[in-house]
């Protein structure tokens, strides 16, 4: 009976960690394959190590994540340490109050405490960074210091500090000859304590950063809608870094201890392997914080802060320019342009922005763009008239387009009739033939410009009994075809395959086709919205020669070839484009390429704040209504 | 002796500017009229009444409370055999198996999250394996069960080592004395160690529940787009909609909320405690 009792726990525990590790087992296997699907394992290869190596980002935000975190570990210890030993010696109230403030990070949901700190930061006005996500993990970190180390102290006797100072020892010889020995076990557990904290933080370092400081859960965050196998890679990184300190800590007191076994036992012993520890994290950070210098280039030294849509430069522009200019770039990304909007109207500062047509409108009428200085541009010849003098700029007085193109429906051949879709246009999303088949993509504006041209309505529309409509068309699609809104998901899914419909921008659509030749993108009859992201820059630029320099080569042929060979959006650049869509270019023969022009019906979006507003949140309760009907 | 008394005040300041403080700041927030600039304070409760009169909004926080409570069900009934079998260990065995539980804690829960993504999508492992013993086709991948599992997945590891903790700090003179008095190994683990385990079962209740409620990337990473739990809701007003005031507003709300629960499960501990000791 006993004996029983314990298979079944031997075979519970086993079935236990093998749950817990195969996740991570799974990832260190798809670091190594050379494909880049995360299910079909194609043959081994160090290429995302590589890529990793070369990829700025990722470097700088492991150099992130651990220095914030040894520092913050460090400081939280001190601080933490001494605050409970002062605390011990308090009146009781103190004492008790303190407790209570100590438990808010702890007793609060996560997300809580982040928007604490970032309205702090905020009404304060401290721009939000690298020191502000300094700030935020040591106070989140502190009280865990302090709960660790409490129950030591208590447990000391009261006397000791007074018997070591009655025989002559002063305060702080008391303090740290007598007291902090005796409390080391506490003291180092809080410190591991707050090292995983401060490693493992998102929620908060997610909403208290800016400039472009991100730590490896932020890269996680914004890079998990394109599968970037380089995730897997960095995790794997980690997972052999943090191992083997583990094991350095765990294993050396043992052996340390066996070896001398008849040595007293100091607690100095456990010092040494948390020393090394702490040694090897810190050689790995130096390591990744290695710069070379430059010489002689006209912006030796500077630094440009873009704002851009995530995966949406090429390869190497970047490297090339800072290579050629010797600047260094630091780019942040958002999803949304509404995402953007917020960033900006608070003003964090940018030196660049790539926001889209209706949302530079918007800028522009809020004063919050300066003009270009055409002296300092020698681009606008090379791009496409059709993506030039657009409603929201007429002039280009204050953008310079970087991408353009249409959005439209990706279908796969093999899955659905090209008649249904060309009879239905965008009514298909509610043809019960491909009921759980289809994918909505996350964007009011581009929701609505389905759900209004369904019906013949424009795109720009302010009647709000058509809105009203389009919303109904909308809430119809998610409650009975069941569907799935996603984002930038959708561009792998539909490359793998995995539903027949999609709403999708043009410039996916070209990446998609190009995995995968099943795949087709429609246009329907009734209309599109005819869209290009253009680079700008605001008002409270720092280095506007620096972001002209960086409009000129993003536009030249070489930086708009890179980006559009890897990205797929359709090039500004004209000859880019055509070189690419033509024979023997990456996307010869795929029509999403070269956006459709002529079609009466297509449109061009216009900001209205009225709209907006009802339109945004109409879609929220769309994405809420979705949310419920699943 | 009484001057490191004075250790402390340093740490006061800093509590009061870095905890304290930003706590004022949601709750000033989510009463003021919309609009960023703490000077132009005007009084209001109209984001309260938008949550509170929208059945949807009110819907997501119904839900997220739900899922929040089946995850800790669950890590509940598997966490605790596994934390009495290791409890029940040698030590050496009980260092080893508490290493294996919280090695992958120290790997970023994002990173682990997004390892399930490959797992559970189409043509995945898990997918592959359903379809050899037959039961194929079945969408895992944005679902509520990928986001349960999820949860459980990042969750569990909490409840595990709280339990454990409290058992293995158990007597077991006092199983000894259970058994010479007659009691059986059922009526013994019933009356003796689970009620002596009740605090680690709280503590793990709490640390699993706390998160639970208002994790954010796990339902978007594995539920999709269209999954939105109360998390979800307050990231949407900070970081795309921009209605601070809203968001503050489902913040004190969801604190509010967590407080009262984590008050009553308190209750339950003391109750129990107090019932214990006449």
């Amino acid at each position: 009976m006993k004996k029983r009792k314990r298979f079944t726990g031997k075979i519970l525990m086993a079935l236990l960690i093998a749950f817990f590790y195969l996740p991570i087992l799974y990832m260190i296997i798809f670091s190594f394959n050379d494909g880049k699907s995360l299910t079909t394992f194609e043959g081994f290869s160090l290429r995302w190590y590589k890529h990793m190596l070369e990829s700025q980002d990722i470097m700088d935000a492991l150099y992130t994540t651990f220095s914030v975190a040894l520092l913050a570990t460090t400081v939280s210890t001190v601080v933490g340490t001494i605050a409970a030993i002062g605390l011990s010696k308090s009146r009781k109230i103190v004492r008790d109050v303190m407790t209570q403030v100590n438990n808010l990070p702890m007793m609060n949901p996560e997300i809580v405490t982040a928007i604490g700190f970032m309205l702090l930061f905020m009404t304060f006005k401290v721009d939000k960074g690298y020191v502000t996500m300094l700030l935020a993990h040591i106070a989140f970190c502190i009280p865990y210091v302090m709960l660790s180390v409490m129950p030591k102290i208590r447990s000391l006797d009261p006397n000791l500090a007074d018997a070591a100072m009655d025989l002559g020892a002063t305060p702080w010889r008391a303090l740290t000859k007598v007291i902090v020995p005796q409390i080391t076990p506490g003291i180092i557990s809080g410190a591991l304590i707050a090292f995983t904290m401060s490693v493992d933080d998102f929620i908060i370092s997610y909403f208290v950063t800016g400039g472009g400081v991100k730590n490896l859960s932020i890269i996680v965050y914004t890079m998990s809608k394109r599968v970037n196998p380089s995730i897997n890679a960095v995790s794997t990184l980690v997972v052999v870094i943090i191992t083997i300190v583990l094991v350095i800590i765990n294993v050396a007191p043992m052996l340390a201890a066996k070896r001398k076994k008849k040595d007293v036992i100091g607690k100095r012993r456990t010092f040494i392997p948390i020393t090394a520890g702490i040694c090897v994290l810190a050689l790995i950070v130096c390591m990744f914080n290695l710069r070379g210098g430059g010489q002689d280039r006209p912006f030796e030294g500077q630094t440009l802060y873009i704002y851009n849509w995530g995966e949406y430069t090429g390869e190497n522009i970047i490297a090339d320019f800072e290579e050629e200019t010797g600047a260094s770039v630091v780019m942040d990304n958002f999803d949304s342009n509404e995402q953007m909007y917020i960033k900006v109207a608070i003003q964090e500062v940018y030196d660049l922005l790539v926001p889209s047509d209706y949302m530079i409108q918007r800028l522009i009428e809020e004063d919050l763009l300066q003009k270009l200085d055409r002296s300092k541009l020698d681009c606008m010849d090379k791009l496409s008239d059709a993506v030039k003098g657009l409603p929201y700029d007429p002039g280009n007085e204050y953008s310079v387009p970087y991408f353009w193109g249409t959005v439209g429906i990706v279908y796969d051949k093999t899955k659905v009739d090209i008649e249904d879709l060309e009879r239905d246009g965008y009514n298909i999303f509610l043809n019960e033939k491909y009921k759980g088949d289809i994918y909505l993509y996350d964007s009011e504006r581009d929701s609505f410009m389905m759900a209004l041209k369904a019906q013949g309505y424009s795109m720009n529309t302010e009647n709000e009994q058509e809105i009203q409509e389009a919303y109904e068309w909308l809430v119809q699609c998610v409650e009975t075809m069941d569907t799935e809104i996603v984002t930038d998901e959708i561009i792998d899914n539909m490359a793998q395959g995995r539903k027949a419909l999609g709403l999708i921008y043009s410039g996916d659509a070209t990446y998609v086709m190009a995995e995968n030749e099943n795949m087709g993108f429609f246009m329907p009859e009734s209309g599109t919205n005819l869209w290009s992201d253009a680079m700008v820059i605001p008002k409270n630029a720092q280095n506007p020669d620096l972001a002209h320099a960086f409009i000129n080569y993003a536009s030249d042929y070489a930086g708009a070839y890179d980006n559009s060979s890897y990205v797929g959006y359709t090039s500004a650049n004209e000859e880019v484009m055509n070189d690419l869509a033509g024979e023997g270019g990456d996307f010869e023969g795929i029509n999403a390429y070269i956006p459709r022009t002529g079609n009466p019906n297509d449109e061009v979006f216009v900001y209205n704040e009225d709209t907006k507003k009802i339109i945004s949140e109409l879609w929220s309760r769309v994405k809420i209504a979705a949310s419920n009907a699943g | 002796m009484k001057r490191f008394s004075q250790l402390a005040l340093p740490y006061i300041v800093w509590a009061a500017m870095m905890l304290v403080l930003p706590m004022a700041l949601i709750a000033v927030y989510s009463f003021m009229e919309q609009g960023n600039s703490i000077l132009s304070f005007s009084f209001t409760l109209d984001h309260y009444v938008k949550f509170f009169t929208d059945k949807d909004f009110l819907l997501i926080l119904w839900r997220s409370l739900l899922i929040a409570v089946k995850t800790t069900v669950i890590c509940l009934l598997l966490g605790y055999p596994v934390a009495y079998f290791i409890a029940r260990s040698r030590e050496k065995v009980q260092n080893i198996l508490i290493l294996c539980i919280t090695i992958p804690m120290w790997i970023n829960m994002l990173v682990r999250t997004y390892a399930w993504i490959g797992l559970l999508s189409e043509g995945g492992l898990i997918q592959q394996f359903l379809d050899l013993i037959g039961l194929g086709n079945t969408e895992l991948l944005y679902t509520e069960g990928a986001v349960l599992l999820g949860m459980v997945y990042n969750f569990l590891p909490f409840m595990i080592l709280q339990i454990q903790t409290s058992l293995s700090k158990m007597d077991h003179s006092l199983l000894e004395a259970s058994a010479d008095l007659g009691a059986g190994p059922v009526q013994t683990f019933w009356r003796v160690t689970f009620p002596l385990s009740i605090p680690g079962v709280i503590n793990g209740i709490t640390l699993v529940f706390l998160p639970a409620v208002s994790s954010f990337f796990i339902p978007k990473l594995l539920g999709g787009g269209q999954y939105f739990l109360i998390g979800n809701l307050i990231e949407n007003q900070f970081i795309t909609v921009g209605e601070w005031n809203f968001g503050s507003a489902i913040s004190m709300i969801m604190a509010v909320v967590m407080m009262l629960l984590m008050m009553a499960v308190r209750k339950v501990e003391i109750r129990n405690q107090g019932g214990k000791e006449e």
